[in-house]
């Protein structure tokens, strides 16, 4: 696991080092600024509101603004990792390194988990600040982020698997959204009557609840084992997709 | 150390390699030479462990690579063709990163690290970006790369393609100072490399083993035909004249070279008589009482072996009528 680890290094540096992990965070906190202004505002206007959470309950999921940067974002920070390697032609000093595939396989898939935890640190600030003005329940706060790191756990291991398979990041990237928003779409079939005899299990995938539910502080572990199992399905997906190339 | 057999490669009906056995001693250094797309490349990566072969065996210092291909992969420095790098990192970052993937010992990185960029000299632009190096800069930064795990080992691809001379010729007598310690297996199509550097050549040619063995048996081998080449101040008709007693030459052809009565004359005589053909040559010109400025045997040159053995008339049925591979004695 040495080299997953020397792996993942550098695939941190690489993308500390880019362009693109300054434009993605600046966006980024663009984005979370405007949102967490929002929902402050609409909180501090309606005495209502308050009553039932803070404007951390609604900031982590609580709104449409949450979700669709994150199938934006999600892909952005998988596409390189393997396509570009792919493309550039680093991949067969790599693979004819030492090290099994499977490692690098994690190694790539530890540092995509970096990139998405780097985006939220900043967002602490915001915690912070709504603890100056009212009250901040420490424990709502931890399953928020809890849940935060379950679907990085899953859209990391998604976007993975689409940069193994595509050729180049751009591809990837695209595939990435494509599977994400399908699956964030299937999760608002909730919302429709019709649909209402599968709600179990459209609420079991949907992205919503999960997020509805840990901003409440409320860790449901039927979300945790589905953003794991999720997890290892498509991180195995990208092994395999990787491991195959050596018969093409 | 490198012990290959019956290796081919197939991508849906194309075979890139075929049937191909070769081995390769310890402290050895063979050229793998071809025309582009002669399978060149496939095979070294199948030696690397970066592609499968759909059929055959590759021992590597007698470990079977597909039960054991890390420790395959342990011993063997290798460069791709074309050398692809992370152009964001610095020279030294980079092979340090390498030695730590290769399993090199953390207590060793740094040393080998300056080991390598010694040898590779590439020491000057250890700090340097990847990205910002000249072409040649960059080859070596590859070849750094094998050498950083200090390997049995190397196979490099291609490690003179792009350079200028000068890189060349530092490229060459780096390989040649490393012969001492580690074998080698190179692969390029610039024939005169493979005379200056390589101890044996392997010929492949769409995927098969066309010819193998030392360059200055390849040369001679088959040539049925010598030349030799002669130069003299006289008159051409003389010249002639005098050469037409020798029986041993097949053919004769003199022109003039230029001004002030200098002809020059291409010989051919048969292999076979061509140890005493000079002697005869010489003794028919000056009876002659004609004066020779120059009298010289033209080895046949790799070249000609090499194209005479890949390139192909355009036959129809070309698979069924290929010559029968040739092999001259290790």
């Amino acid at each position: 696991m040495r080299a997953a680890y020397s792996i993942a290094k550098r695939e941190v540096f690489s993308y500390f080092v880019s362009p693109i992990a300054y434009v993605v965070t600046l966006v980024w906190l663009l984005w979370c600024g405007l949102q967490y202004y929002l929902m402050a505002g609409l909180y501090a206007g309606s005495p209502n509101l308050s009553a039932g959470g803070s404007p951390l309950t609604a900031f982590f999921g609580g709104s449409v603004l949450f979700f669709i940067p994150l199938l934006v974002f999600a892909p952005v920070l998988t596409m390189r990792l393997l396509a570009e390697e792919r493309h550039t032609g680093t991949l067969e000093p790599l693979l004819t390194a030492p090290v099994t595939r499977l490692s690098v396989v994690l190694g790539k898939y530890a540092a995509a988990m970096v990139f998405w935890i780097s985006l939220w640190i900043p967002t602490v600030l915001y915690v912070w600040l709504t603890s100056q003005f009212g009250s901040v329940d420490a424990g709502t706060v931890f399953a928020s982020y809890l849940g935060v790191f379950g679907i990085g756990l899953y859209y990391m291991a998604i976007g993975l698997a689409m940069s193994a398979l595509a050729k180049n990041q751009i591809v990837a990237a695209l595939l990435t959204f494509m599977v994400l928003s399908g699956l964030f779409a299937i999760g608002l079939l909730s919302f429709i009557e019709a649909f209402a005899a599968h709600r179990d299990l459209i609420d079991y995938i949907s992205l919503w609840g999960h997020m509805q539910a840990f901003s409440k502080g409320i860790v449901d572990s039927r979300f945790v084992v589905f953003d794991i199992s999720v997890a290892g399905l498509f991180v195995y997906l990208a092994f395999r997709a990787l491991d195959g190339r050596r018969w093409q | 150390m490198i012990e290959v057999q019956h290796l081919t490669k197939r991508y849906g009906d194309r075979t890139a390699v075929s049937d191909l056995s070769f081995s390769v001693a310890r402290g050895e250094v063979v050229g793998f030479l071809g025309p582009n797309g002669a399978g060149k490349s496939t095979t070294l990566r199948m030696l690397t462990g970066f592609l499968e072969p759909s059929e055959g065996e590759v021992h590597i210092a007698g470990i079977d690579a597909r039960k054991q291909p890390l420790q395959v992969k342990k011993s063997i420095g290798y460069m791709p063709e074309a050398v692809p790098l992370y152009g964001e990192m610095r020279v030294v970052e980079y092979l340090r990163y390498r030695a730590e993937l290769k399993g090199v010992p953390r207590k060793d990185i740094a040393r080998n690290v300056d080991k390598a960029l010694e040898l590779a000299s590439v020491a000057d632009v250890k700090t340097r970006i990847i990205g910002q190096l000249s072409k040649g800069y960059r080859q070596r930064v590859g070849i750094a790369d094998a050498l950083v795990s200090d390997p049995p080992l190397l196979i490099l691809d291609e490690p003179t393609a792009g350079l200028d001379p000068n890189q060349i010729r530092q490229v060459r007598d780096l390989i040649r100072g490393l012969s001492s310690e580690k074998t080698v297996l190179l692969s390029t199509h610039i024939l005169p490399e493979v005379e200056a550097i390589c101890g044996r050549v392997i010929i492949l040619d769409r995927g098969r083993l066309v010819s193998s063995g030392r360059p200055e048996e390849l040369r001679s081998a088959g040539e049925g035909v010598r030349v030799l080449q002669l130069e003299a101040r006289a008159d051409g008709e003389r010249l002639k004249a005098a050469l037409a007693t020798l029986s041993i030459l097949r053919s004769t052809s003199v022109e003039p070279l230029g001004a002030a009565g200098i002809v020059r004359a291409r010989l051919e005589v048969d292999a076979a008589s061509l140890d005493s053909a000079a002697e005869s040559v010489f003794r028919a010109v000056a009876n002659a009482g004609i004066d020779l400025r120059e009298l010289r045997r033209e080895d046949a040159s790799l070249e000609d072996v090499f194209a005479r053995l890949t390139t192909h008339e355009n036959k129809s049925h070309d698979d069924e009528q290929a010559p029968a591979p040739k092999e001259s004695a290790p």
